[in-house]
């Protein structure tokens, strides 16, 4: 297992790095960790941002001076929770329709057919290792590497929100509608970003999908 | 609730700004708000409001009209000045050589739908929308309430602001500082940075001579307002409010949050140093 450090990063900040590489391993640490960040909220802090390896610690000013003692037992506290087996994310199916304008690209690049295509996309359980960008935007692991497409030399100025994409070694939906340069795919009537649903207490839900959940694509038809 | 002021023109923007939504970036939503956090409070402290109430947020060429007599207050990039508005007064911001965004507060703030918290607009993210032409502004307290007779114009500009003086922006280590190397390090605190015209309230673009970012891919991680990225171009991008929430570019270094309000108050074609943060 990696090591866990504490980098500083301005004021009040830490950037507590878990793993080395992204990956299953870096996904169930980072699910464990915000788990207890989330249980038992070390003093003073504000807010918590999960990224691929490292998460982000901000406190309020003040309470986690370098070398306090509480910071120093953070790594070794949070890295115990690593050893308790973590119940599997939830699995969430979403519904798409594969009929993106980049399709052929991708058949193309990937030397298959476009039914291939869709077929090898919806054959994967992707893990949703966070959410940044635009709001609700999944950043989704686990892509087929045969699917791995360049992405567009021009960003579209205009991508609709619900567009499902691939992006290098990255698929991806749009949450929100803004340029992208992201091949499309196929769409999904989902709308993962949605503000009417935070509503006072139940925040989270105005993201449709959550760190952790994991991804499971359902083709349909146009109709 | 009334409504006073009409938009004329927004000019390159015009939106509803306050202090943001801090706490919610796990979510992939920006920290947001004023642009010039000190020139918000300012407003809202000549009208006696709460510092936290809402107001307009206005670049160059934004103009308003009145409808109905109100006192307003507008600081920020002209400095800051209160009055009361007769009906049919335009309201103007032309270029300003002293900075870029305006502010301007109504009595009890302005009424502006909240999401977690914040009436802060961010387009970005499809968080409410910056107005446009015909928008109608309403305030929330008494519109003749708040103003003594005659009072005109409290804190003016001072002449120093429209130097051309480089200003130093004073930074913390950025996560990868280490990974940079000597030579990039020198030329980060060694040179002058020009603001480019390709900033916005998601980040100011730097231009000057490039510095080499770190060798290798950067895993995506979450990213402070204030970061100073280096993306492989080698000119800098200082991330700001309504910047995304992860990013791969190598951070050399993080703007204080107390010199963001000038950083962001500095027009494009404008110099910006950096310093090292006493105690560094």
């Amino acid at each position: 297992m990696h090591r866990m450090t504490l980098t500083p990063y301005g004021p009040d900040a830490w950037l507590l790095r878990f793993a080395e590489q992204p990956g299953e391993a870096a996904y169930e640490a980072a699910r464990a960790i915000c788990r207890s960040l989330e249980a038992e909220p070390p003093p003073g802090l504000i807010e918590y941002v999960p990224g691929y390896t490292s998460v982000l610690l901000e406190f309020a000013a003040g309470t986690a001076p370098a070398g306090s003692p509480e910071l120093k037992a953070l790594p070794a506290r949070l890295a115990k929770q690593l050893k308790q087996p973590a119940e599997p994310g939830p699995i969430r199916e979403i519904p798409v329709v594969y009929d993106g304008p980049d399709l052929a690209r991708v058949a193309e690049h990937a030397g298959l057919s476009a039914r291939e295509v869709c077929e090898l996309h919806a054959a994967t359980l992707y893990r949703v290792a966070l959410l940044g960008f635009a709001p609700g935007f999944p950043y989704l692991e686990g892509l087929d590497p045969k699917l791995h497409t360049p992405r567009l030399d021009t960003p579209r100025p205009k991508v609709d929100a619900g567009s499902v994409a691939i992006g290098g070694s990255h698929t991806g939906i749009y949450s929100v509608p803004g340029p992208g340069g992201w091949n499309l795919i196929g769409r999904t009537e989902i709308r993962l970003f949605d503000p009417v649903r935070a509503c006072p207490g139940h925040e989270a839900e105005m993201c449709w999908l959550r760190m952790g959940d994991r991804v499971r694509f359902v083709p349909r038809g146009k109709g | 609730m009334r409504e006073v002021l009409e938009v004329n023109s927004p000019g390159l923007l015009t939106s509803i700004q306050d202090g943001g939504r801090p706490g919610w970036r796990r979510f992939g939503i920006p920290p947001g708000g004023a642009m010039d956090r000190g020139a918000w409070h300012t407003a809202n402290r000549m009208l006696h409001n709460a510092l936290d109430c809402p107001v307009l947020e206005c670049l160059q060429g934004a103009s308003l009209r009145v409808i109905e007599e109100t006192a307003v207050a507008t600081s920020g990039a002209w400095g800051a000045l209160a009055w009361t508005a007769r009906p049919g007064e335009i309201i103007e911001f032309p270029p300003s050589l002293a900075g870029v965004w305006h502010y301007l507060a109504l009595p009890g703030g302005i009424e502006a739908a909240h999401f977690l918290g914040s009436a802060s607009v961010c387009a970005r993210a499809q968080i409410g929308t910056a107005l446009v032409k015909g928008s109608r502004i309403a305030c929330l307290g008494n519109p003749a309430s708040t103003l003594p007779a005659n009072v005109k114009c409290r804190h003016p500009i001072q002449l120093e602001d429209y130097s051309d003086a480089v200003d130093a922006m004073r930074v913390w280590p950025g996560p990868q500082w280490q990974a940079f190397d000597e030579a990039a390090r020198r030329a980060f605190f060694g040179q002058v940075w020009h603001v480019s015209s390709h900033s916005d309230r998601t980040g100011y673009r730097l231009e000057g001579a490039p510095i080499a970012p770190p060798p290798g891919e950067l895993v995506s991680e979450p990213v402070r307002v204030g970061s100073v990225q280096v993306p492989p171009n080698g000119q800098p991008v200082v991330t700001l409010h309504d910047g995304p929430t992860v990013g791969g570019y190598a951070k050399i270094a993080l703007v204080d949050p107390a010199d963001l309000d000038r950083l962001a108050q500095t027009r494009p074609g404008q110099s910006v140093r950096f310093t090292k943060i006493p105690g560094w």
